[in-house]
Parts: structure tokens; sequence; C-alpha cells
């Protein structure tokens, strides 16, 4: 067998090496020289220290979430029935957040904030942490539709259990969908209430027709230009505040 | 543990919202711990915590029971980390790195004279060792870091990062060999 290469090193290393390697280690010096030198060099390679949280500090994670948090109800429907209860609470919870956001007027302010707004980081107070959990909230929405997208391209929409699933996930993300348009909406953002818009129709489609076939897709994906809607609203989030068609900054609200 | 786990899901799929809270206090170290160690940053780790606890509550429908409720939260902890270093805005920052060039020739200048196994145990060192790791991909650098400091598999890793076993795999090798080749003048090519 020939030495061991860089990767097969690393396998040894985590010990997911082969059988070959580790009896090739022991019998090659010229290899064993060079892996207690890979060993030295990836040991040496140490977690900086995680700074240290209380015992109430998973408490503090609960005080912090707990408002945000809508009660289940009490399961009715069948494994595959959608119960309209489950979608209000994850969108009013959506909601929650996003309404927070926009009234703090920064929705879109990034990290860009002076070195005096880091200090209050780790206050459950600030509202810096919740806008950055909208940005996250609504990127994880596009993820969510744009994974949708290509499930549907690659699903056998004959088999009713599948269709039946991706439909599922399409009223889902319907529903959030109208929510996050309705905020933009109201908050003064038109470009991406508009983007939103365009981007229910095509989860309408999806979501109302119970007999969804290949063809119906591909003219959804042509006539609505999918792709280029989702990019859309991917850029619209990264806007700046005072970039054209961003959020006016609300009046007189500093936080 | 898991069965209780188990069990509180199920009161909270109930209506016992309450009951969360349990499930929050248990686990939310474990995710702050993988957060701070994948972001290098305090508050993000704890808005990611946040993130990751409250994403878990909206699907907790989905979460299968067969599955432990503490790697399933942990991993969607993995992932909002994930996402958030894969923002381009977010990238930027976490590699904002040109003002640091000059802090690394210093580290590696001293480096020469000094005893390398002690100068790797030095604050330069740990701070040489920051920036390279500041310099990987988001995932090869959340693989890395679930490999070598979480100690996880690497089909927990795919599984965490979405990814076919094999990309995991080469994920964590891409972090290695970046790692290993930005940190040898330190260890002066011992
Ligand atoms: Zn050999």
């Amino acid at each position: 067998m020939k030495h061991l290469s860089e990767e097969e090193q690393i396998e040894m290393y985590y010990g997911d090496g082969s059988e070959e390697a580790r009896k090739h280690l022991k019998v090659c010096q010229e290899c064993a020289a060079e892996f207690a030198k890979f060993k030295r060099s990836l040991d040496a390679i140490k977690s900086e220290d995680v700074p240290q949280r209380g015992p109430d500090y998973g408490d503090f994670v609960w005080q912090a979430l707990r408002p945000q948090l809508i009660p289940y109800e009490k399961k009715t429907t069948g494994w595959h029935g959608w119960s309209w209860w489950k979608l209000a609470t994850a969108a009013a919870a959506c909601l929650a957040l996003m309404t927070a956001a926009f009234i703090g007027g920064r929705l879109w302010e990034h990290r860009s904030a002076g070195p005096n707004d880091v200090a209050g980081g780790t206050n459950a107070g600030n509202a810096q942490p919740q806008q950055r959990v909208v940005l996250v909230v609504l990127t994880d929405h596009l993820d969510r539709t744009e994974r949708l997208l290509v499930q549907l391209n690659h699903a056998d929409l004959r088999d009713r259990s599948e269709s039946a699933q991706l439909q599922t996930e399409a009223r889902e993300l319907l529903a959030s969908n109208r929510l996050y348009r309705v905020s933009a909406n109201k908050e003064g953002d038109p470009a991406l209430a508009g983007a939103l818009d365009r981007l229910e129709g095509v989860l309408a489609e999806i979501a109302n027709d119970p007999h969804l076939t290949a063809a119906d897709l591909e003219r959804v994906r042509k006539d609505m230009n999918t792709s280029g809607i989702l990019f859309e609203v991917r850029v619209l989030l990264t806007r700046k505040p005072n970039e054209e068609g961003g959020p006016k900054p609300a009046k007189g609200v500093s936080i | 543990m898991q069965g209780n786990d188990h069990s509180i899901v199920r009161a909270v799929l109930a209506g016992d919202k309450e009951a969360y809270g349990a499930l929050v206090r248990a686990h939310s170290a474990a995710a702050f711990r993988v957060a701070f160690r994948i972001t290098g940053n305090e508050a993000d780790a704890e808005e990611i915590v946040q993130e990751a606890f409250l994403r878990a509550y909206q699907r907790l429908e989905k979460f299968e029971q067969r599955s432990a409720f503490g790697t399933w939260v942990y991993r969607i902890a993995v992932n909002c980390a994930l996402s958030r270093m894969g923002r381009p805005e977010i990238e930027a920052e976490y590699r904002h790195g040109e003002e640091t060039d000059a802090e690394t020739k210093t580290v590696q200048l001293a480096a020469q004279d000094a005893d390398p196994e002690r100068v790797l145990l030095g604050r330069e060192a740990s701070a040489a060792q920051e920036m390279a790791m500041q310099r990987l991909t988001a995932t090869e650098k959340c693989a890395f870091v679930l490999r070598h400091l979480e100690e996880r598999s690497m089909g927990e890793i795919a599984e965490a990062l979405g990814v076919a076993p094999n990309a995991a795999k080469q994920a964590v090798f891409r972090a290695v060999q970046k790692l290993r080749r930005e940190l040898a003048p330190l260890r002066g090519n011992a």
C-alpha cells in the first residue's frame, strides 16, 4: 500500500480510518512520523473558551421566548389533513415578530449600527435580536419555497400521498406569505409587498389545485417566472433602510 | 430523559405551552455552546438559541418521536448558525479581514523566535487560529466545529448540514487542510 494521503490521515485522526490504513500506520515508520506531526497540529486547534452561561440561562431563554408562543390545540384531524389552527399558530408567531420589527422601523438595518449598540446585544428588551430573527424567518420562508419548487420538480405527481404532502407545504407557505405581504404593505414597503404578492400567486396555484399535473407545474413556473420572483424578494431583503423602495423609518420611534 | 422529553413534546402539542419551558431549560446550554463555536460571537449565539427554540416550537408537529428532542433542536441551532453565517452581508462581517492581516504577520514573526509549542498555547496563537477559522466558508467552519470541537459523527454532521455524507466529509477535509496550511507558520513547520 502506498503512504497515507492527507485525507486518510484526517480519517485516522477522527477515528474513521480504514483497516488498511491502520495496518499501514503500524508498519510504516515514515507514515507514523508524519501522522504524529499531523496529530500534533490538529490537537493544537482547540475551542476558544465558550463564555459561561449561568444556571439560569435556560430560564432566561424561556422567559424571552414564552410571549411569542401560541399554544397548540388538541389534534382532531388525521395525519394527512391540514389543521388550520396550526397554521395560525406558526403564522401568528411570525406576524408578531414581523410587526415588532416593523414598528421599530429598522427591519432592514443590519449590524451596521455603531459599536454602542453592541453592548445591548444580550438584552432581551433590545429590538435588534428580534429584527434579525425576522430576517431569518423571511429568509427561511424563501428557502422553504425554493425547496418546495425543487421537490415539485422531482415529484411523482401521480403519487397521491406525495402530492398531498407537497400541497400541504404549499398551503402552509401560502398562509405565512399572506401575513408577510400584509405586514409589508402596512409598513409602506410596496416593493416587497409586490414581490410577495407575486410569490403568493405561485403558491396559491400549487396549494389550491388538487389535481396538479407536471404540465400544470411547468406552466406555473414559466408563466409566473418563479425563480425571478424568489430572486427579487431576496434582493429586497438585503436593502438598507434608506434605499429606494425601502420601508420608511417610523417617525419619532427610536429603540 | 429522552422518554421524558417525548412526553413533554406530546403535552405541548396537546396545548400545554408551558411544558415547552422544560425543554428550553434542558437544551439551551448545548445549543448556545455550538452556536457560539460556529459564530464566535456571544450575542449572535444567544439570538441563535432563541431562533432555534422558536422554530422548533413552530415545527413541533414535524418532530419525529424516534429521534431525541435535544439532537433535533441542536440540529436546528446549527442550521440557524449556518444560514446566518452564509448570508452575504453577514459573511462580509465575519471576514472583515484586512486590518487583521497586520496582526497575523506580527504573530508569525513572534513565532519564529519562540518555542513553537509554547506559542501555540499563547493568546496570539488562538487569535491566529480564530482568524484562520474565519477564512473558512460557513459550511467548512460548521463541519469542522461539529467534527473537531463537538465530536459529532460524519453522519450527524451530514444531517445537521442537510448534505450528503460525502459532502460533509469533504467539507471537514477542506477545513482541516486550510487550517493546517494557515497555521503551519506558527508551528515553525514542526
Ligand atoms: Zn507509509
